[in-house]
């Protein structure tokens, strides 16, 4: 029976989760690929017009930004990648209860011997699972492109000693010769695992998101107010962090948003350069002294409130009264 | 958890049972012994003085100061006909609402097959077959695969049973459901409901949005569910139609079942119209009770009686120049609780 209705479900979002996630594999790939035209040294000459108070707005330093791993970490900040697993979160939160009312099938679905429960598992399932393929998709995209692409690199040509010489090495640069253009491939630049974390974190988010519009559409009847509601919130949450993040006396603000925890880039940073906390919730030093908390702090908070909302929705949907579709 | 799931096999069980006992006598007889039995209880007929298989004890439904439904209480007998009747806004949707557990009582209960609609919710709805007053279905999917759908989530749905009846109902399965017409959305939830076995169907307004022909295809498969042994409750504006097919039917005005009424009772009753030469007549004694009279338009005397024969052969003995004799009907009934309190409001 839950079978058939999870069937259901699936064939109700494929259509959406399939164009979300070839957009995320393309997307993902299409940046690595910019990336890798993309000189580091052109790219930090980029970064150099950009007033230093910009700083405060990305978790990380600059400088680890214009590695090839830090600019391949800017994809899960990306429109299009946020933007559709936002889309994908929203729209399958809200269909949960409200979308069904308005649209009358969950009062036929209701007439069977399905508790409420199950129905709304059956959407939740779905729909954590969804998120998930999102996440993946990201992480895939970010594994193709990276294995398929090339850094362009401007070199000095050098000379290749028989013998390495003390402090000099096997390679000594000719210094009047035009520099070169060459191709390393991507895979021996960057290590695709380090967007694992960022995935998670992408995924945590997706949650967190669609948690929260399956709780507004729990007590709601109507779904166009439902996502309205759930994308106004959304925006104060972005200015609230944003407002947190531009000045220091505001710095408490970050703390009132919910999205502060998605910084998929830090928590690429952290394992790329201290890979024994890619998967901690504290960072300490050998001697004891903190350091932060960890990127599982961030997935676990975001997580978390998904849960918890999920929780608060299925409850007020065993318990409310179906109107009559109108 | 575990109590539920005992709940769940205890409905099912319970359901099972009640439509073996009542599949093995046949539909005639048992048609005949309802009758002695209801014969017996419509002298002292109010609602809520039956129940076996759907009861209702004071079942209120307010929304802040409106009263959607006050303290309704009434009885369905298994293997009956049930039918609902009022304006709208009477109550009948919200009361069929409560049964099946989307809304949740202000006060009092209601059970189906002994099982609470609230707490064993998903039990009793084992027990049930819904047809909404106005079927909303998945758009995007064809008719056929909403059969299918609707006869897998339910257990105990029969696909090629859904198939038959939508076949009699003239219905173009290959079609996706945004592409049908309200009366067709109708038919295809109709075909869906009555292919399960549940011992009750409940129907809404079945037959609101469908052209003459198939309300007649409809009552017919209505007629043929209770031959099988399956409790009907339904509710309807079509007078005709609800004195065709119900044993018993309930009048709600204003969110109270103000009225029951079984039909083989009206049908026995008569309104005779006759005009006399010279004075009115006195009724003898022993027709006292069976005949009500009172005046009509044109000097005429309109004669309400219970037994027909009885009144008849009284009136041959009267100087009598005319005289009509009519059923009663369903309509006098229902005008006696709707039509002319609005006249007097």
């Amino acid at each position: 029976m839950i079978h058939v209705l999870i069937r259901r479900r699936i064939d109700e979002a494929k259509w959406l989760l399939a164009a979300c996630s070839l957009a995320m594999v393309w997307f993902c790939w299409l940046r690595v690929w910019l990336v890798s035209r993309l000189d580091t040294g052109r790219f930090k000459e980029i970064l150099d017009l950009l007033p230093s108070d910009w700083q405060r707005y990305t978790p990380v330093d600059f400088a680890w930004l214009i590695t090839y791993e830090g600019r391949i970490s800017l994809v899960y900040d990306e429109l299009i990648v946020v933007g559709c697993v936002s889309v994908w979160a929203i729209s399958r939160g809200s269909d949960c209860v409200s979308g069904e009312l308005g649209r009358g099938t969950l009062e036929m679905l209701l007439a069977q011997p399905l508790s409420r429960r199950a129905v709304m598992l059956s959407q939740v399932g779905v729909t954590v699972t969804g998120a998930a393929i999102l996440a993946f998709c990201a992480w895939f995209g970010t594994w193709c492109g990276i294995h398929t692409m090339s850094a362009k690199q401007v070199v000095t040509p050098s000379f290749q000693l028989p013998i390495p010489l003390p402090f000099v090495g096997s390679k000594i640069p000719i210094p009047f010769a035009e520099p070169e253009t060459v191709y390393v491939p991507m895979i021996d630049l960057v290590d695709p695992s380090l967007y694992i974390p960022a995935s998670v974190n992408l995924f945590a988010f997706g949650l967190m998101l669609a948690g929260f519009s399956t709780l507004m559409s729990s007590w709601d009847r109507y779904r166009w107010r439902t996502i309205g509601i759930v994308v106004g919130v959304y925006a104060i949450q972005i200015v609230v962090k944003l407002f947190g993040l531009s000045a220091d006396e505001l710095a408490w603000l970050r703390f009132l948003s919910a999205f502060t925890p998605y910084e998929p880039e830090s928590v690429v940073q952290i394992a790329h350069q201290l890979p024994e906390f890619a998967w901690s919730f504290t960072m300490r030093q050998d001697d004891g002294t903190w350091i932060g908390y960890g990127p599982m702090c961030s997935h676990v908070i975001m997580a978390s409130i998904g849960v918890f909302s999920y929780a608060v929705a299925l409850r007020i949907f065993s318990r409310r009264d179906l109107p009559a579709p109108l | 958890m575990q109590r539920q799931t005992r709940n769940c096999f205890a409905a099912a069980s319970l359901g099972g049972r009640l439509h073996k006992t009542v599949l093995a006598v046949k539909p005639r007889e048992l048609v005949a012994r309802r009758e002695l039995r209801l014969q017996s209880k419509t002298r002292q007929a109010s609602c809520g003085d039956i129940g076996l298989f759907v009861e209702t004890h004071s079942l209120t439904k307010r929304y802040r100061r409106f009263t959607a439904l006050d303290a309704c209480s009434l009885g369905v007998e298994v293997g009956e006909v049930f039918g609902l009747l009022g304006p709208n806004g009477a109550g009948k949707t919200t009361l069929l609402r409560l049964l099946l557990g989307y809304l949740q009582p202000t006060s009092g209960r209601a059970t189906i097959g002994g099982l609470d609609c609230q707490r064993q919710s998903v039990a009793a709805r084992q027990l049930v077959s819904y047809l909404p007053g106005e079927a909303r279905l998945y758009r995007g999917m064809r008719g056929r695969d909403v059969l299918r759908f609707l006869a897998e989530v339910r257990p105990g749905g029969d696909f090629r049973q859904a198939l038959r009846f939508a076949e009699r109902l003239d219905l173009e399965l290959a079609r996706r459901v945004a592409f049908m017409s309200t009366g067709m959305r109708q038919k295809l939830a109709f075909a869906a409901t009555m292919s399960s076995d549940s011992p009750l169907v409940i129907l809404d307004e079945p037959t609101a949005n469908l052209d003459p022909s198939v309300r007649a295809t409809v009552s017919e498969m209505i007629v043929e569910a209770k031959a099988a042994g399956r409790t009907v409750m339904f509710s309807s504006h079509v007078l005709s139609e609800v004195e065709e097919v119900c044993d018993r039917v309930a009048i709600l005005r204003a969110g109270q079942c103000v009225h029951t009424q079984v039909i083989a009772e009206l049908r026995r009753r008569h309104r005779l119209a006759a005009s006399f030469v010279g004075e009115v007549p006195t009724v003898p004694d022993e027709l006292a009770d069976s005949l009500r009279i009172s005046r009509g338009g044109h000097g005429e005397l309109i004669i309400e009686a219970d037994e027909l024969s009885s009144s008849l052969r009284w009136l041959a003995t009267l100087p009598v120049t005319e005289i009509r004799a009519e059923p009663i009907g369903l309509r006098s009934v229902y005008d006696k609780y709707h039509v002319n309190r609005d006249a007097t409001a």
